[in-house]
Parts: structure tokens; sequence; C-alpha cells
């Protein structure tokens, strides 16, 4: 299977500066296309044209929360195997184990640092890219 | 009357007229014997007195008979003497049974009765205590995902002002972000080590146990924590591990343990000092030692040291949340391990021991051929 490069970010994140802060860094540090839902509808109807490399998904968002999200994302064509990281404040194990069950590529846990963002998704996209291979 | 009831009532009623006429030992034990196979074989006590009546009125008519008139009077009050005696010591008897038995049974309602107070009292304590505990866990837990959100957005923007994304700030600007910077950190680590704790407290903290080569463990604890360490002022040096040794622990938590001792360690240690690790082999256990040179800790803080929020000097500076070390002496027993520490002015060391991993010498395959041979 070939695999794009890691290039087009969609991010989910209801709250708007924490919205702020990735997009920033992501786009600051990472040099990547970001594009910023504020809900799990909003992603759903953006992926399909957007379509993301990688999603960035919060997990408490009101409405459809980020489980649900992802669940309704892998209904679309567009993004039925699109790698997904949580980016949640959520990480009881309890949670993590449900992430894990969902497939999602890894949990990063807030408060994170902004400027080793990118390095995480780099480390997460290597090891993913790795596997796939 | 059965027949044989009839028969035995009979046998009794001769036994007591002979007794009744002519007395002696062996007529009154043997109606004495009869008259308990009576009452056993279901003659009841009215049909008693009157098998008595009976033989005395024959008795005494053979007497008057005999015009022996003194001796009826004799005989008479002997017979009732007698016959009402063993009736008499047995309702005595039975009423001491009845009143020590009476005695004790209330004797043991008290003791029952103290007993079922104290059990209902402990169980309501214990779900009082649990009650306590998931209201005290669901409450971190609440507030801790609450305190995250906003502090991902304050956290987060400090960071990318300190990284020089929003352009260069004049020295007082610089300092006034460190501040803020700095305290948000604390608050991060606060909040992650709140979360540690509940995890720990409600056993939800997972371990995911494996044989971790010590060494390469104790190198990557020092190059993590070595620029931390170096903002501080100080140098890790990582001294004598011992090759070969493993140990068995979750490598996360393993990272977690080491950056606690480290950065405690770098925090009091004087500036331009270095901070020394160890590992020492002692028998079937490993030693892993972090040195300082610091003040060394207060003697009326040491008894306490492993509490939770315990500071020997809560400062700013420092920016600890009084959690680390418990956080630490939890993981580290969890993980089969002991924490101690010796302390004096100029040398404080902070240490745990854990057992050495070793893989199990493989068993014996019994191969194709093998034959067991017996001495005969």
């Amino acid at each position: 299977m070939v695999h794009r490069p890691l290039n087009r970010i969609l991010l989910v994140e209801d709250d708007p500066d924490i919205q702020t802060v990735t997009s920033m860094a992501l786009g600051s540090f990472g040099g990547y296309t970001v594009h910023v839902c504020g809900s799990a509808q909003e992603a759903i109807d953006a992926a399909p044209s957007f379509q993301p490399d990688l999603i960035l998904l919060d997990v408490m968002m009101p409405g459809m929360d980020g489980v649900d999200a992802l669940k309704a994302l892998r209904e679309l064509p567009a993004t039925a195997r699109t790698p997904v990281i949580f980016l949640t404040a959520r990480v009881q194990p309890a949670d993590v184990a449900l992430y894990n069950e969902l497939d999602s590529l890894a949990v990063i846990r807030k408060p994170f640092e902004p400027t080793a963002l990118v390095e995480t998704i780099h480390g997460i996209w290597a090891r993913y890219r790795a596997q796939a291979d | 009357m059965k027949p044989e009831l009839q028969e035995l009532t009979e046998q009794y009623s001769a036994a007591l007229r002979e007794y009744c006429a002519r007395g002696g030992e062996a007529p009154l034990l043997r109606a004495y014997q009869l008259g308990r196979s009576a009452v056993g074989a279901g003659v009841g006590v009215l049909d008693i007195a009157t098998l008595h009546q009976e033989a005395l009125v024959s008795a005494l008519l053979e007497m008057l008979a005999l015009e022996e008139s003194a001796r009826i009077a004799e005989r008479a009050s002997e017979f009732f003497a007698e016959c009402l005696a063993p009736f008499e010591l047995t309702h005595r008897g039975f009423e001491e049974a009845h009143a020590t038995m009476c005695d004790l049974n209330q004797g043991l309602e008290r003791r029952l009765s103290a007993v079922l107070q104290d059990f209902e009292s402990a169980q309501g304590e214990i779900l009082e205590q649990k009650r306590m505990g998931k209201l005290k866990n669901d409450f971190i837990s609440v507030i801790s995902h609450e305190v995250r959100t906003p502090l991902t957005s304050i956290h987060g923007a400090l960071n990318l002002l300190k990284s020089g994304l929003g352009g260069e700030l004049n020295a007082q600007g610089v300092r006034l972000l460190d501040a803020a910077y700095r305290n948000s950190q604390r608050l991060v680590r606060l909040v992650n080590d709140l979360l540690d704790l509940q995890r720990i407290e409600s056993g939800t903290m997972t371990f995911n146990m494996r044989p971790v080569e010590l060494r390469s463990l104790l190198e990557q604890a020092v190059e993590s924590c070595q620029t931390h360490a170096g903002q501080l002022g100080s140098k890790l040096i990582l001294q004598r591990v011992p090759s070969g040794v493993r140990v068995r622990v979750d490598s996360d938590r393993m990272m977690q343990v080491m950056t606690n001792l480290l950065s405690n360690a770098a925090k009091f240690s004087p500036r331009g000092e270095v901070v020394v690790v160890e590992a020492e082999r002692a028998g079937t256990r490993v030693r892993v030692a972090v040195t300082d040179r610091g003040p060394g800790v207060p003697t009326e803080f040491r008894s306490r040291i492993f509490q939770k929020f315990a500071q020997a000097s809560p400062s700013p500076e420092r920016g600890g949340s009084g959690l680390g070390l418990s956080i630490t002496k939890a993981i580290v027993e969890h993980m089969s391990g002991q924490v101690g520490f010796e302390s004096e002015p100029g040398r404080t060391t902070f240490f745990f021991d854990l057992p050495e991993w070793r893989p199990r010498a493989p068993a014996r395959q019994r191969v194709a051929g093998d034959t067991w041979s017996t001495d005969r």
C-alpha cells in the first residue's frame, strides 16, 4: 500500500483557544496544512473535500463526542482508513483502552507542549508507516 | 390404654402396693424403676397419682385389717416423703438450671447485641469510607479534566511565546513570561500528579511489566532530564552500573520514578554541582541511587517525606506538588521494590531496590528415545 506523506491535518477541537495554540504549533513548526473543525459534525462535513492525511481528534465535545465522531468518520470513504490521534484530557486507563479498541494510532494527553507536538506526531507517524509497510 | 401400657401400669401398681404394705428397699427400687418406665411410656401424671392413691388405700385397708394403726400413720408419712423427694429435687434442679440458663441467655443477648452494634457501626464506617473515596476520586477526576482544558491553552500559549513565535520580548517581558510558564508547568505537574495519585489509590494505574536492561533505562532517564537539570545549574552523571542487570518493570513508570528523583536532586543541588546516578547488585536485588550535594533533608521532615503533599519548604521556585515522592514510593512498591533515603548536610541519597530479573533456566526437555532407567 502506498502512503501519502503527512501534509494535511484535520484538527477537531471545540475549544477555540486550544484550536489556536495547536494549529499555530502544527503550522509553524511542522509546516502542515491544518483545517480546524469546531465540532464532530463540522469534521464529518469537511473531511471528504479536505482529504486529511491525519486526524487529530478531541474527545469531550458538545453534541457528538470524539469517540462517536471517529465511528462516523470511519463510515465515510474519504476517512475510512485515515489515521487518527486522540488529543484529549480524558486519559483514564478505561478511556485509553477504548481509544485503542477504536483503531486509533495514539493518544496525546492534554495539556501538551505545543513546541514538542510536531516531534511527537512525527514519531507516531514514523511508527505507523513502519508497521504499515 | 394399649395392652402393654396396661400391663406396665399393673406391674407398677403391684410394686407400689407391696411397698406400701411391707416397706423395704427392694420393692421401693422396683416401684421406682417401674414408675420411671411408666412415665417414659406415656402414662400421665394424674394416672400415676391415682395409682399411688390406690396402692395407699389398698395398703391401709390391709393394715386396718391387721389393726396396726400406728404403723399405718408412720408408713403413710414415709411413703409420701419418699415419693415426693425425687420430684422435689428435680423441680429445684430444674429451677436452678432455668435461672442459670436465663442468666446465660441474657449475657449472650447482651454480647450479641454489642457485637451487632459494633458490626453495624464498622459496616457504616466502611460504607462511608467507600462513599468518600469514590466522591474524592470522582472529584479529582472531574476537576483534573476541567482544569486540563484551560491549562492546555494557557500552557500552550506560553510555550509558543517562549519559543519566540510571538516575536522577541524585552528583558522584563522575558522575566514575566518565564514566571508564567514556570507556574503553568507547576500546575500541569500538579494536575498530572493528582491524576496519578487517584489512579494509584483507586487501583486503576496499569503496569506493563517487562524485563528491561537497567543501564539503558538509566541512560535514557539521565538523558531526558539533563536539560532540566542544566536549567537548574546542575549536571547529571551516570556512574557504576553493573552490566547485564535486568529488572522486571513498567518502563514508563520507571522513567516517571527516575524523573521524580532526578528532578528533586537537581532542584536541591547547589549550582555547579553534579547529581550522581549509580546502581549496584545486592544479593538478588539491585539498588539504584541518586545522590545530590544539597543541604540535606531537615530532620523534622524525614518521617513524613513520602507522605502526600509533603514538602520541607514549599517554594514556587522549586515548584513541586508535594506528591512526587509519594507517587514514586507507590510505583516502586507496586513493582516489588522499596524506596529509602540517607541524608546529611551536603549529601543526600534517594534509592530504590528492585529484584534483579534473571531468565529461568529452560527445563530439561525429554527427547524422543529417552528412557527411564530403574535400579532393580
